[in-house]
């Protein structure tokens, strides 16, 4: 891209992140989601291949819906209430209208058809940067509101999301549509809990950015896109690939990696709120997760196939190490021992 | 390239059929699974509109519904079921593993109808085209006459072509599914021709309208002569175009959502022509590394 242009896209994204993170009035949070989302198009289409035009048309479509909806609802809060404050908003068809809005932005179901295809039709940086970073400003929109929010709505979705995740990342054979679905399941997760207890939402959502963080990165590294080349990828960067491994059965939520960290907690705080019926459907859809990473690590590590790969991309694998992905791989699957300090700082 | 000249209209691209019959004018012939040659809902510009209101094609019965209903829920019954074993229906070793797949092969009428055949007479031309099965029921034989004959119409300038392509595939609730082809490189057929050459394209149906016309096209020179080809393309070849345009802008074809094959000639010679096809498939060519064939410069370079 144009380094100018990256530039001012890149600046763009940070500066919508920030205006909405530190807003207190509707109108500023609303301006940054809207940078952010005219931010990222470049990001997105940047390849200039069919499919991505049709990822960028599809992610611009969403959140140019989602974006006045969450206006409306604040517009008629101010309307009913008088007021902007965003952790003030009371009337309950603007809460409904947010809770719609901020799940088309954060890809909740049912809500979430355009994540997976978006994903896929984006390289992998901007995958990342569409799963991590621009879900920042909706959580904690969602943050800032979810005392107003109907609790059993949210629930519901939040179960549906980890059902669907976990139901529909099973058959995937292009990893950005896994992460996708991972990505949906962990937004379930979060979603479950924000009404007790927001800080463990906030958890959730930084150690999924790290251990989602990781898996993207590694897989651009080793330039990998789909799961048969990911199968041959142990030819270039065996360790890598041994990592990769151990960084998604994190992402499963497999003790004792990090990932077990959230969602322990979340179960234990749910069981604290006499929710245990919400927090045994919760675990035991997190087996589907489970179920297709375990499939992924044992085709990818595990086991070997009889042939390399002719996939020329990863011939030219130059980046062997990579400090970044060193420091984020060690943080996503060794973190678990710290949870005692972690937990005290929450 | 002679044959790209003579692609004309979407209505061709399409892979309309003949005009006589009118299905189901929302479906078209493409999502019908009955015969594989006649129908097309394609009115000609200029033609007279079709007297018959199109509802009244529709058959209210009770009996013929709940049949479909039946019929669709065990489409999704067994969706249902090969959604558990794994990717396409099949064990992901087997995915991941394989390196070849056969995907259309004409044993049966039920395979030929899998197909549709269309011709430049939904322009008004006089090509004539027919596909039936070979002999011993070991092959598809796809045979008629080209005839570049312009129609007289004041607006055509072309014409002579013929084509056949496949129907896309289907779920449970006419839903649109996907072909995946992402783990192959190369497309392999089994072929005999007669010496023309035709014209491969792949339609990867995409979600906006406005790229509804991209097609991805390459082609395949037959020799004559009594003996089977096998010819292999490699996906890396295959150039992009729209309406019959190649686009500047080129693009290597992405293969995680094929919807239909399709082969056309139209190489602006008359007479008549005849390609046997036993089976289409895909390969996974372990020699071959090329990720596109073609490469791009930059359009306008700043000066």
């Amino acid at each position: 891209m144009n380094p100018h242009a990256m530039l001012v896209s890149t600046l763009s994204l940070l500066l919508g992140t920030t205006i909405t993170i530190s807003s207190n009035h509707w109108v500023m949070a609303w301006t940054g989601l809207e940078i952010n989302t005219l931010a990222i198009i470049p990001f997105i289409s940047e390849p200039h291949h069919p499919r991505a035009i049709e990822a960028t048309v599809k992610y611009f479509l969403v959140q140019a819906t989602a974006s006045p909806l969450l206006l409306f609802s604040s517009m008629s809060n101010a309307w009913a209430t008088g007021q902007w404050d965003i952790t003030q908003l009371t009337h309950p068809t603007s809460c409904i209208l947010l809770t719609i809005a901020i799940s088309m932005k954060l890809g909740l179901v049912p809500f979430h058809f355009w994540f997976p295809e978006v994903l896929q039709g984006s390289s992998m940086t901007t995958a990342l940067l569409l799963s991590t970073a621009l879900k920042l400003p909706p959580i904690t929109i969602l943050l800032m509101t979810s005392h107003s929010l109907n609790p059993t709505l949210l629930t519901i979705m939040a179960i549906s999301s980890a059902a669907l995740g976990g139901w529909m990342g099973l058959n995937q054979t292009q990893i950005r549509k896994i992460l996708a679905f991972s990505s949906i399941s962990h937004m379930g997760w979060m979603v479950v809990i924000i009404i007790y207890n927001p800080n463990l939402t906030l958890l959730t959502f930084y150690l999924y950015t790290l251990m989602t963080t990781t898996v993207f990165l590694t897989l651009s590294t080793t330039k990998t896109l789909k799961l048969t080349t990911m199968m041959t990828s142990w030819t270039k960067t065996p360790m890598l690939t041994a990592t990769l491994m151990m960084t998604l059965l994190s992402l499963a939520g497999l003790p004792p990696l990090t990932g077990f960290l959230p969602k322990w907690l979340i179960i234990q705080e749910l069981t604290k709120r006499e929710m245990t019926l919400t927090a045994t459907i919760m675990a035991m859809l997190s087996l589907l997760g489970l179920f297709f990473y375990l499939r992924l690590a044992y085709y990818s590590t595990i086991t070997l196939p009889p042939n390399t790969t002719n996939h020329m991309k990863q011939w030219h694998t130059n980046k062997t190490t990579s400090t970044p992905v060193a420091i984020l791989t060690s943080l996503a699957t060794l973190l678990l021992p710290l949870s005692p300090m972690i937990l005290t700082t929450l | 390239m002679a044959l790209t000249t003579t692609l004309l209209s979407s209505a061709y691209l399409r892979g309309r059929c003949y005009r006589h019959k009118v299905l189901h004018p929302l479906l078209g012939p493409l999502l019908s699974d009955s015969v594989s040659k006649s129908y097309s809902s394609y009115r000609r510009p200029g033609s007279q509109p079709e007297k018959k209101m199109s509802w009244q094609d529709i058959d209210f019965s009770f009996k013929k519904g709940f049949d479909v209903l039946k019929t669709q829920l065990s489409m999704l019954k067994k969706e249902t079921k090969d959604y558990l074993v794994g990717p396409g229906g099949h064990r992901l070793d087997q995915y991941l593993l394989e390196q070849t797949k056969v995907v259309w092969e004409f044993r049966s009428q039920e395979d030929l109808n899998k197909w549709v055949i269309s011709s430049d007479v939904e322009i008004g031309g006089k090509s004539e085209v027919y596909l039936q099965l070979g002999r011993n029921n070991q092959a598809a034989l796809l045979y008629g006459t080209l005839n570049t004959e312009v129609p007289r119409d004041g607006e055509t300038q072309y014409s002579g072509y013929c084509s056949m392509r496949a129907k896309p595939p289907m779920g449970s609730f006419f839903r649109k599914k996907y072909y995946d082809w992402s783990n192959f490189n190369s497309l392999y057929l089994r072929v005999r021709g007669d010496g023309r050459p035709w014209m491969i394209n792949i339609y990867t149906d995409p979600y906006f309208s406005h790229q509804k016309d991209d097609l991805y096209n390459y082609f395949m020179f037959t020799r004559g002569g009594p003996y089977w080809e096998e010819i292999k393309i490699p996906f890396s070849k295959f150039f992009l175009s729209s309406r019959g345009r190649i686009q500047d802008d080129q693009h290597p074809i992405w293969l995680d959502k094929v919807s239909t094959l399709g082969f056309t000639i139209g190489d602006k010679v008359d007479g008549p022509f005849q390609l046997e096809i036993d089976f289409i498939g895909l390969l996974n060519d372990r020699a071959h590394t090329e990720e596109f064939a073609y490469e791009m410069y930059e359009k306008n370079p700043r000066v």
